[in-house]
């Protein structure tokens, strides 16, 4: 026989289940279902009628006037590039960083620790904001290039972070172990030392790109009105069209999940809820 | 591995690391620690000379904003933590089907981007939006006068959406980091339920009850997408919402850094945490000492 306790704590569990499963996917279903909402009129729960135009329409497969959205395979495209050139430039600027941090006595370390911590310590919004007033002098302000710049300043500080601990978990003594039977440092580390961190320097590409890929605040000052990717573009168009807003913000969410769920196992916890 | 200090021929050369490191001290020097300077110091810049006068011109506008965004923020950390707490120590003390599916669709808003999340949040909350019909279907809100959820409350929800999941993430990781034998001994000893959450359970995890608490917070203070998408200009909104509104209209770059300065102002226990939390353990963990 259950006891009333048993069931009591059961009713308890349930409860909790179905009110967080109705919390984590209500919102992520609203956002479904106005992607593929092309009739839906108040107050019914569903749409009245459900297709892909606007998708067909954002995706640049289909051009009419009647919706209202326009092709985002322009600014998706600008997105990507953006973004892979932030990876590029990132890393190479992080890995050494993260590799002298990790294998090498430094002087003044703890004020390099302080720089490098700081932007994740303090609001980046007046960053942005003393940033677009210098790159207005520098001509830099609505380029590609100042945006990239500030996408490599957000990815920049996760990556030395990322890379320096990846190297630091490399045992020593495997570099030492090859340099002692003969490979020179630039052998150690290319043989050794590299191989050994690949999967945590993958890791940081993966989550530099898509911290660019999603990146709002710093392109909204710095790339506005010139430079527009696609969260700008979701910004534009959630005011007026309810639908081509909900199509890019699918668009955003899926390699979001996709790639922080594969890499996440591998970040400390703090990195992969600092995005957005 | 300091092999490089002395060069060939006995010239001094720098050492290694100092190529390894500059373009990284570079790019965080003129791209983070020039604008973070200029920020105090443009807030105290008048068409060239010094004045206060952005300080006071950001009070007498924002005062209301100011409070608001405190109180957003506030309110938000002390419910996301509290509720990661309770959450996680469920999780921890209940291992069954419900909380192991559970705790796997916890991860999915952390990953989700506050843009958007924002966006949904903006359908999903809205006077016409799916939790009105829902609650309205359900008997709980009356459609012809629907709840209006482009305010604190909506905001606290997004904000709960997004952060709750992480608290229960950072929180659930150091209670799993308890041993099984701690919680068993306790309940032989005939502790109940209570004491063993009070007594053993979040004194022995309180760092990572503090870590989540002090990110979260941080986090709120300096979220721009979401007040944006959701309240906008209208009163009262938040700090990040009237720097943008600042120089996209008006080109104030002092009312908006003396904003930016008030947000500093905020986080300055959490950031100084922060700091000496994360440089301890670099020190901890740093091979050579």
């Amino acid at each position: 026989m259950k006891s009333k306790k048993y069931y009591f704590k059961f009713s308890m569990d349930l409860l909790l289940f179905v009110l967080s499963l109705l919390i984590l996917f209500g919102p992520m279903l609203s956002l479904a279902l106005w992607s593929v909402a092309e009739q839906w009129y108040w107050p019914n729960l569903l749409p009245q009628k459900v297709g892909f135009s606007y998708w067909a329409q954002a995706l640049g497969l289909k051009m009419s006037f009647a919706i209202g959205a326009v092709s985002i395979v322009p600014a998706f495209l600008r997105s990507i590039a953006i973004a892979v050139v932030t990876v590029v430039i990132s890393m190479s600027i992080a890995i050494p960083a993260g590799y002298a941090l990790a294998k090498f006595k430094v002087p003044f370390a703890s004020l390099l620790l302080l720089l490098f911590l700081m932007p994740n310590a303090f609001p980046q919004q007046p960053i942005f904001v003393n940033l677009l007033s210098i790159f207005t002098k520098w001509g830099l302000a609505g380029t590609v290039t100042g945006v990239i710049l500030v996408h490599v300043l957000v990815g920049l500080v996760y990556g030395i972070w990322i890379t320096s601990s990846t190297f630091k978990a490399i045992p020593n003594h495997l570099i030492e172990a090859a340099r002692s039977v003969g490979a020179d440092s630039r052998t150690a580390f290319l043989k050794i030392t590299l191989p050994l961190a690949a999967p945590g320097l993958l890791a940081s590409s993966v989550f530099v790109f898509i911290t660019s890929l999603d990146e709002f605040t710093g392109t909204f000052f710095i790339g506005l009105p010139f430079v527009n990717t696609l969260p700008l573009t979701l910004y534009s168009a959630s005011g007026t069209n309810m639908q081509f807003a909900s199509v890019i913000g699918v668009l955003l969410l899926i390699p979001s999940i996709i790639f922080m769920s594969l890499v996440q196992k591998l970040l400390k916890a703090e990195y992969v809820g600092g995005m957005g | 591995m300091s092999d490089s200090v002395i060069g060939r021929k006995g010239a001094v050369r720098l050492p290694s690391y100092v190529f390894l490191l500059f373009p990284a001290v570079a790019f965080i020097l003129i791209m983070y620690a020039y604008p973070f300077i200029l920020s105090f110091v443009k807030s105290f810049e008048l068409d060239g000379a010094f004045s206060t006068a952005n300080y006071k011109k950001a009070v007498d506008l924002y005062y209301k904003d100011i409070t608001f965004t405190f109180l957003v923020t506030l309110f938000n950390s002390t419910l996301a933590t509290l509720l990661g707490v309770l959450l996680s120590v469920y999780f921890r003390l209940n291992d069954s089907f419900i909380s192991r599916t559970l705790i796997k669709l916890y991860r999915i808003p952390i990953f989700i981007p506050f843009v958007v999340v924002a966006q949904m949040m903006n359908s999903f909350l809205a006077p016409h939006g799916i939790l009105n019909l829902f609650l309205g279907k359900v008997g709980l809100v009356n459609l012809d006068n629907p709840l209006q959820l482009f305010n604190f409350a909506g905001l606290s929800f997004g904000f709960a959406w997004k952060l709750i999941p992480f608290t229960v993430m950072i929180i659930f990781g150091g209670f799993q980091m308890i041993d099984n034998s701690y919680i068993e001994a306790a309940r032989s000893a005939g502790a109940k339920l209570h004491q063993i959450i009070i007594k053993i359970l979040i004194p022995m995890n309180s760092s990572s009850i503090l870590v989540a608490l002090v990110l979260v917070y941080s986090q709120i203070v300096g979220t721009f997408t979401l007040p944006y998408m959701l309240i906008g200009g209208k009163i009262p909104t938040t700090i990040t919402v009237d720097i943008a509104h600042r120089v996209n209209y008006y080109r104030d770059f002092g009312v908006a850094n003396a904003l930016g300065v008030f947000s500093y102002i905020m986080v300055i226990v959490t950031a100084v945490y922060y700091l000496k939390m994360n440089m301890r353990d670099a020190k901890i963990s740093h091979p050579q000492g």
